[in-house]
């Protein structure tokens, strides 16, 4: 009997799918947000050792424009 | 000729055991050399060793089974318990993970402010990608069931239709991840914020691309018709695992995600 397979598809298609698709619109329609203002805490931006990669102040998926290094934003 | 008198597959002596423990040697103490010494040599000599043990290993699995049928009844049952128990330890792990996570976010210390989120982080909108996230994985254990469904009822075409949209919803999965981890204002060196959302969503990111190249090594032997509508133990154990990384992301994202922001 083919039912069960049926079923699936048929909820993948309807269900499943059109949920991604609502889901992707509401992600994309995101504003775009300033990066916020740097303060230097002591409890944030740790560098214990430095990262055994490039120059040792940078995390693996750094991104300039949204992460400050421990001495602020990069110019 | 000699026959065995029993249902049980008495396995072949092989050299991969050897291998991949050789290969683990090498990954640990690699690492430990690059963090101290800066050589990648001994890291990338255990990442081969390791690709290529797995590779051999599990090609003769495929060819003790599918080919030269050992896979009796009996040996597939232990088959499944070894599975289900392998998962079992992988939810110990992770459960490690959330232990961090609930310790410091429930008693959040001064020097984080008192409070969690900790002051100065600001968290990534639920509502956004991790909602998306969330929608995509789910559906993919919605597609993943149509395959299983199509793979009993020997709908050849739609078992590798569903199994193709499985895979294609964990990749996008994984670059939607991607994409969050290059734009999220904190990093894993931000305290215990970052490091318990990035090493838990991290150690997640890599079980979505171990389950969506396990599934992938099913669609190529589902293309090479190496299962039966009744025998195809391969996809139940890649599925079964699929539907754990599933799971564990529902967790991460009530607990990390939703309730810590």
């Amino acid at each position: 009997m083919d039912v069960k397979g049926r079923l699936w598809k048929l909820l993948s298609f309807v269900v499943a799918l059109p949920g991604v698709a609502v889901c992707m619109l509401n992600a994309v329609l995101k504003n775009a947000h300033e990066p916020a203002e740097f303060v230097p805490y002591d409890h944030l931006r740790i560098r214990t050792k430095p990262f055994p990669w490039g120059d040792g102040n940078h995390t693996l998926f750094h991104n300039s424009h949204v992460n400050p290094l421990p001495t602020g934003y990069e110019k | 000729m000699a026959h065995q008198a029993h249902a049980y597959h008495m396995v072949d002596p092989s050299p991969w055991p050897l291998t991949g423990a050789t290969a683990a040697l090498l990954m640990t103490s690699g690492l430990a050399i690059w963090f101290h010494f800066h050589s990648l040599l001994l890291l990338y000599l255990g990442l081969t060793l390791l690709l290529l043990t797995m590779i051999q290993w599990w090609r003769d699995i495929i060819r003790e089974g599918t080919f030269q049928g050992h896979h009796t009844p009996p040996v597939q049952k232990g088959l499944r318990y070894g599975m289900i128990l392998f998962i079992t330890s992988e939810v110990f792990f992770f459960l490690g993970f959330f232990w961090a996570f609930y310790h410091s976010s429930l008693a959040p210390t001064p020097e984080l402010g008192g409070c969690w989120p900790p002051t100065g982080i600001n968290p990534l909108d639920p509502f956004k990608v991790p909602l998306l996230n969330t929608a995509v994985l789910l559906a993919s254990g919605v597609t993943v069931t149509w395959a299983h469904h199509s793979l009993m009822e020997g709908n050849r075409k739609e078992a590798i239709q569903a199994l193709t949209l499985t895979i294609i919803l964990g990749v996008y999965f994984t670059s939607l991840q991607a994409m969050e981890y290059y734009e999220a204002p904190f990093t894993i060196a931000d305290g215990v914020y970052g490091a318990t959302f990035y090493v838990a969503t991290g150690f997640h990111g890599l079980h979505v691309i171990i389950g969506s190249t396990f599934l992938a090594v099913c669609l190529m032997r589902q293309i090479q018709y190496h299962f039966t509508s009744e025998h195809h133990f391969g996809f139940e154990a890649a599925a079964w695992y699929w539907h754990f990384v599933d799971v564990v992301w529902l967790f991460l994202y009530v607990s990390i995600y939703w309730w810590g922001s």
